[in-house]
């Protein structure tokens, strides 16, 4: 499979979790492992452009498929990171760290696809995704920067929620 | 990699994948007690990661393109194929359009992640009490289509599940489709649930009323019990009443005391009753008021 544009070979057992190949055998280390059940999220990852919780794939699913993580994800040019890492970083979007690689991505994934979500989209998007420090009003702020710096289409309602 | 916790690993088995249906029913036949189908998985890894479940053999159909139709037929109705995921069936306009229930039940359905993965046929084969989807579809009429070595049958939702985790099918069948005929064009159907987040439901309504001479409803239960009941008493009320919010009330009342209603970590069976009463008083007015 293509992981993050490579491609990388593995033979990989009947019972392998996507999570474990991922993580363990390939050290795509920003997949965190934590709940393993399908409710935290924070093994999001992109299986053939859709968001995926990794801890309830098969390693074998993913097999010549294309896999893209937050490492997969850096723009030329802007010192490999996209708009909304530098909106996490500015607004302090962040505190252990821990749930930042699946947020960054399911907002990236969310903006590529809808440039300016409502408050209720934005958090319809993230329903599936938890940070144990709570840092959701900060996560917030940071994909309202991105919006409102995004000329196209400002998200008013977003932004003023926000304010 | 594994702590030691049953969590972390999945037990040992054997996966397939065939390309066609008639693979998926040879292998059923020939494994059947020891083989389990897996469509998004979701239900299926998190059952086997707590060891509640571990089949020697593990059958993905996700490569079968014939269970991936979503298919309305107007004047015959719908038909979903057990690889269609929840946010396919929350996406089709035919089913915003004549299956109200439905598409309010699986478009809130536990996270876009999931319902990316899960499909509609899993949640009904998984038979849990508080998922979202089986209530709507017995409040519209669902039949599931089964097929198997003694051939097709189909079987009525209201008694394909017999309890938690418990459905009518033999090990060596399989579930192609969910079918939903089509409705009379005056019925209307709505979705209503309690639940926190992305949680599952401590109780949910689907509420179906077709118009006409005779008013006919059906009110569904989920989350409140092993299964998804109905309250015939407030069916009857709905039926037979004067529409107004005296009878909406009534209606509810009934609901709330004829619904079992258990007990267990979500909330108690008298919050649960409350809340009967509750979201059935939500789905009535929006039937009436629509």
């Amino acid at each position: 499979m293509k992981v993050n544009g490579q491609t990388r070979r593995r033979e990989v057992k009947d019972n392998e979790l996507l999570l474990d190949l991922l993580r363990e055998r390939l050290e795509v280390k920003s997949v965190k492992a934590a709940c393993w059940r399908g409710e935290c999220g924070l093994c999001t990852v992109l299986l053939n452009g859709e968001l995926v919780k990794s801890c309830l794939v098969l390693a074998v699913e993913a097999s010549g498929g294309e896999v893209v993580t937050v490492e997969g994800i850096g723009e030329d040019g802007g010192g490999g990171l996209t708009a909304i890492q530098r909106a996490f970083m500015e607004h302090g979007a962040s505190q252990c760290g821990f749930c930042t690689p699946a947020f960054v991505l399911t907002t990236h994934e969310l903006l590529r696809r809808n440039p300016s979500p409502t408050e209720s989209e934005l958090t319809e998007a993230v329903s599936g995704l938890i940070c144990r420090c709570g840092t959701y009003n900060q996560i917030r702020e940071a994909v309202a920067a991105v919006t409102a710096h995004d000329k196209r289409s400002v998200s008013k309602k977003l932004v003023e929620s926000t304010r | 990699m594994s702590f030691g916790s049953p969590y972390f690993s999945l037990p040992e088995f054997t996966y397939h994948h065939p390309n066609n249906l008639e693979e998926v029913l040879r292998l059923l036949e020939t494994h059947g007690e020891e083989a389990k189908v897996m469509g998004g998985g979701v239900g299926l890894l998190a059952f086997m990661k707590e060891r509640l479940m571990s089949p020697a053999h593990v059958i993905d159909i996700k490569g079968i393109r014939e269970l991936k139709e979503l298919k309305y037929t107007s004047g015959i109705g719908l038909s979903i194929g057990a690889c269609v995921t929840l946010a396919e069936v929350a996406r089709s306009d035919a089913v915003k359009q004549h299956y109200t229930a439905l598409q309010e039940a699986v478009s809130r359905a536990a996270d876009p992640m999931i319902r990316g993965r899960a499909t509609l046929v899993g949640n009904l084969c998984e038979a849990i009490p508080w998922v979202d989807s089986p209530p709507a579809l017995i409040a519209l009429g669902g039949v599931v289509r089964v097929n198997g070595p003694r051939g097709g049958r189909e079987v009525d939702l209201g008694s394909f599940i017999k309890g938690p985790v418990d459905i009518e099918l033999q090990p060596d069948e399989l579930v192609t489709h969910l079918v939903l005929s089509e409705g009379p064009p005056s019925r209307r159907s709505t979705f209503q649930k309690f639940s926190a987040g992305s949680e599952f439901s401590v109780a949910s309504v689907a509420a179906s009323v077709v118009f006409g001479k005779r008013r006919e409803a059906r009110l569904v239960y989920g989350g409140v019990s092993s299964t998804p009941v109905r309250s015939l008493e407030a069916e009857k009320v709905v039926a037979e009443g004067e529409v107004s919010e005296a009878m909406i009330l009534r209606a509810s009342q009934a609901a709330s005391r004829s619904v079992e209603c258990v007990s267990d970590v979500l909330a108690s069976a008298d919050y649960r009753r409350h809340l009967v009463q509750v979201l059935t008083t939500k789905a009535l007015r929006r039937v009436f008021e629509r």
